[in-house]
């Protein structure tokens, strides 16, 4: 397991660097440079000095490789828009409201999802199965703006339930995240049916059934645990989009989180800032994928890394 | 005796979207306690429906039981509803399963799935259940049974999993066992050690069997009595020796020609003509007629019921009735029937 461990978190640190790498010389092929978008405020021999003064002047390969070792020193540079604050405070700064929103949402709508994806297999072919197939498709195909609109005109302004907007205290997190929740929900429904079928249909069920075992005990001891195991694919990369924040639920609600820092920093070519973001998103995607490998072993047996010799 | 399960007239049908299929058509068969009865039949005779109506197992609501009885302990099964029916199951009746790949949950401890239905039907403590269970893996001859308890599926190969499963169904001292061909998936080999296992605990727990098999190898070995089922009814049933030796039936004549035997290479094996009829509209009269070429006039227009031959022996075809012609089954049937008893003294 240990070996297994340190194996894989090579391999994750080869796949930043390769983020990295990436993201720093396609950033460097944008048009632009950080200063040029001040509206002629500047002289260029200002600019020259301030390109200068981030080192924005030396040769590309130079500059390369001073970011990397700053980034393996902790040190992700400073803004070159926001009065040299550091990227690392920028990044804390914002990404708390993210996560938080993330989370909830990601929590509450898989649990939602698994228990509709489950009533709609038992109840199969009943208006239970049908209705709960209608809400998932509709939480598919409608963007989530949608909701936040019609969330907000309704709960919010028509009937003043809860706060239009900003994130202030708990109650300001409810609509947001029922806004966001919806499309993960939608998708763990669709897919804990259809294993879920799959799984009731299966011989092991039948002989549980042959057992004598109840109709609850199935579902809960033998069905619930393999039919997780696919549910578990989908949630891993959906955490990572739903916590790095999502720039439109951001924008309507008025959240300051990440996503529309992330913006931001790209229409200004705060280059510091694109980098950090992305290495933190890079990051959380191979930290949930390890999770994700590591939650396989543990519903099913078949996949466990330590498993038995034959 | 009594017997310790009657079924009268079972009758089994599926609602599908081509129709109403009548899957079994007017089951009737005893068990007697100890006993092994065999049921043959090509696929989709309704072989294995009859037995999952036995269990309880006909998936509602597109299949059901619309006459009939299931005569077990002084209930008619046919009527329990599915509370009543899990107090039954795994414990009185159990049931092996085809194909042991597939089976056992892959995610749960054999252990756990052996001990599971002890503890739902003999309310054994844990400590109690995890006993039982070691003991049965000792008796179905699993090695090391501390360590496998604790081991899953897919750490065992199909004869060993075939061997926990029969461990399951035994898990209870079920007076019914039923086999739902339970060495089909298996290799040779296996299906050899897993049939002398059933056997010997036949002997020891002196079990019912009910074993469904297209394998007529493996029925001269293990059966008492064989009932043949042709399209959802049983066309022929026996005493092996009645059915082996003395087969009275066509359709039996066929399958018992159609059986390769060791020196059997010098002509072309024998095959029925034919398919098997679509059971959502049965043929009018014998459901074998259109395939047999014995088959009378009077087999196309009117169903045969079932002629007795001796006390234990009836078979329905018109050709037991008096005034039928006399037919002799065809030549290789004969030399095959005498091919079997040579095997089959040599398997037992």
């Amino acid at each position: 397991m240990a070996k297994y461990l340190i194996q894989r978190i090579i391999y994750m640190i080869i796949t930043l660097l390769i983020i990295i790498s990436a993201t720093f010389f396609l950033m460097k092929i944008m048009p632009g440079s950080p200063f040029n978008n001040l509206g002629g405020k500047i002289t260029p021999e200002q600019q020259a000095f301030l390109e200068e003064k981030y080192g924005l002047d030396e040769p590309v390969p130079v500059q390369y490789f001073n970011y990397i070792t700053g980034v393996f020193q902790g040190d992700f540079g400073v803004s070159f828009q926001y009065e040299n604050r550091p990227v690392s405070q920028m990044i804390l700064d914002r990404i708390g409201p993210s996560a938080e929103l993330g989370a909830q949402a990601l929590i509450i709508g898989a649990i939602l999802g698994i228990i509709l994806g489950m009533i709609a297999a038992i109840k199969h072919n009943t208006w239970l199965d049908y209705s709960s197939n209608i809400i998932a498709v509709i939480g598919i195909s409608i963007p989530s703006f949608v909701f936040a609109g019609l969330l907000q005109y309704y709960l919010a302004v028509k009937w003043q339930i809860f706060p239009v907007s900003f994130w202030e205290s708990p109650i300001h997190t409810v609509l947001p995240t029922i806004a966001l929740m919806i499309f993960p929900m939608a998708i763990c429904a669709r897919f804990m049916r259809t294993e879920m079928l799959e799984v009731l249909g299966s011989d092991y069920i039948e002989l549980a059934r042959a057992k004598g075992v109840s109709n609850n005990s199935i579902m809960f001891k033998h069905a619930l645990r393999n039919a997780l195991i696919p549910v578990i694919t989908v949630l891993g990369p959906m955490t990572v989009s739903l916590m790095t924040g999502t720039l439109v639920i951001e924008q309507i609600f008025a959240v300051p989180g990440i996503g529309e820092q992330f913006v931001t920093s790209i229409n200004t070519n705060d280059y510091p800032v694109i980098m950090g973001t992305t290495i933190l998103f890079a990051v959380l995607f191979v930290v949930v994928i390890l999770i994700v490998d590591l939650l396989y072993g543990l519903i099913d047996p078949r996949i466990r890394i330590t498993g038995g010799k034959e | 005796m009594d017997p310790i399960l009657d079924v009268k007239n079972l009758n089994v049908t599926f609602d599908t979207y081509g129709g109403k299929v009548q899957a079994v058509r007017g089951v009737n068969f005893s068990l007697k306690k100890g006993e092994t009865l065999a049921i043959v039949g090509e696929s989709g005779s309704g072989k294995s429906v009859t037995t999952k109506a036995l269990m309880g197992l006909i998936k509602k609501p597109a299949g059901k039981i619309p006459e009939g009885e299931i005569l077990f302990d002084g209930k008619d099964l046919a009527k329990l509803d599915n509370k009543q029916m899990q107090k039954i199951r795994g414990k009185d009746l159990s049931m092996i399963f085809q194909d042991p790949m597939t089976s056992l949950n892959p995610t749960m401890k054999i252990g756990k799935q052996i001990m599971e239905g002890l503890i739902l039907h003999q309310k054994l403590s844990k400590q109690q259940a995890k006993e039982r269970a070691l003991e049965l893996l000792n008796l179905v001859g699993i090695p090391y049974p501390e360590k496998r308890m604790n081991q899953y599926p897919h750490q065992f190969s199909g004869g060993m999993r075939q061997r926990v499963v029969i461990a399951i169904a035994l898990a209870c001292n079920p007076k019914v066992l039923i086999a739902d061909e339970p060495t089909t998936a298996l290799d040779v080999t296996i299906q050899a050690q897993i049939i002398e296992l059933m056997k010997d605990i036949q002997k020891k727990m002196d079990t019912s069997i009910i074993f469904i098999t297209h394998d007529l190898g493996v029925v001269a070995n293990v059966a008492d009595r064989v009932a043949v089922m042709y399209a959802g009814k049983i066309v022929e049933i026996g005493t092996v020796d009645d059915v082996f030796y003395n087969p009275k039936h066509p359709y039996t004549w066929g399958l018992l020609g159609s059986l390769p035997t060791v020196d059997s290479n010098e002509e072309k094996l024998m095959a029925i003509p034919g398919t098997p009829p679509d059971l959502i509209h049965p043929p009018k009269g014998d459901a074998f007629a259109a395939r047999n070429e014995f088959a009378l006039a009077i087999d196309f227009e009117e169903e045969p019921p079932m002629f007795k031959v001796s006390d234990t022996h009836s078979a329905a075809t018109w050709l037991l009735h008096e005034n039928a012609p006399d037919i002799e089954p065809p030549a290789t049937v004969k030399k095959r029937m005498a091919g079997i008893s040579v095997e089959g003294e040599r398997q037992s």
